[in-house]
């Protein structure tokens, strides 16, 4: 029998493959529309944030527009790689179902 | 929201979920993104067109004002049709790469305007202008995204437009303009579609 695939826990998390899911399609986007995409709370979506950037999947960057503060996000390479990586091993997992 | 840290007690339905997920993330992004590659083509071939009509067709002095007011109208009900953006995806970059190729696109309708009332598209050179205003915009655009290939588009603008003051004739004139519309609109253009497919490349699409 095949060995089955490891999930990449970091991607796993349901919210933080929310929101790659969110940046996969988009060019950057701030911390605030990824909340109100996601339903999350900031504290929640903070510390998920956290953990994407210490994975290197996420870059964050804080600007001003205009005199407001913002927080933007884009995905990496490397987390543009690690979930296409998670879509290949759902789909083993899956069999066809996908 | 639910941490699973390692997939043995995950079931066939939590993928399943996840799968549901990624979906839906990946459509309300692709919602709130707007779409570019795609008018770049368009325009390209409606400078294909213009230029067509100027060698092989009678009244080729309608041939800007009429392809240019088709490609309007061809853009505005396809832009109409597209989603509104749902997101607050850095706006004020977007609105200045709006206001870019808004007013230099104006400027080139004006100036093809100006060139046909005056009487003057039959003189060499007055497309080596044509070039040199899309190579502005694509360098400004170029300049805000700090995106690279669309400084190479700006590069080869202004290199054939800057060719064309040097070879004059009407055969190098248009093979110039036909190699800058190729290469800085057509293939750029399907470079950016290419790119903005983004999550497909995933190819999360259900079989």
């Amino acid at each position: 029998m095949p060995e089955l695939p490891e999930l990449d826990p970091v991607v796993h998390g349901k919210l933080r493959l929310a929101v790659l899911s969110l940046l996969v399609s988009v060019e950057e986007a701030d911390f605030t529309w990824l909340r109100d995409k996601t339903g999350s709370t900031d504290g929640n979506l903070g510390a998920q944030m956290l953990k994407l950037e210490e994975a290197g999947y996420v870059a964050m960057q804080k600007r001003f527009a205009g005199r407001k503060p913002q927080t933007l996000y884009r995905m990496t390479p490397a987390g543009r790689r690690a979930l296409a990586k998670y879509v290949a091993a759902l789909k083993r997992l899956l069999g066809g179902a996908l | 929201m639910t941490n699973i840290e390692q997939h043995d007690g995950t079931t066939r339905d939590d993928l399943v979920q996840r799968v549901a997920l990624m979906e839906a993330m990946i459509a309300e992004g692709r919602q709130s993104t707007a779409r570019y590659g795609w008018m770049f083509v368009l325009w390209g071939l409606t400078y294909f067109a213009a230029i067509g009509w100027t060698v092989y067709l009678p009244y080729t002095e309608w041939a800007w004002p009429v392809c240019i007011a088709a490609c309007t109208v061809v853009f505005g009900i396809v832009r109409s049709r597209q989603p509104r953006v749902a997101g607050k995806i850095d706006n004020l970059r977007r609105h200045s790469l709006d206001a870019v190729w808004q007013v230099i696109g104006g400027g080139i309708v004006v100036y093809l305007l100006a060139v046909i009332v005056s009487g003057q598209a039959k003189e060499p050179g007055y497309l080596a202008a044509v070039l040199f205003f899309n190579g502005l915009a694509n360098g400004v655009s170029a300049r805000i995204l700090r995106w690279w290939p669309q400084a190479v588009a700006a590069a080869i603008w202004w290199g054939c437009g800057t060719a064309m003051l040097f070879f004059t004739t009407r055969t190098e004139e248009l093979a110039l303009f036909v190699t800058a519309t190729f290469c800085g609109m057509i293939v750029f253009g399907l470079y950016a579609m290419w790119l903005e497919r983004g999550a497909a490349a995933l190819e999360l699409h259900h079989a």
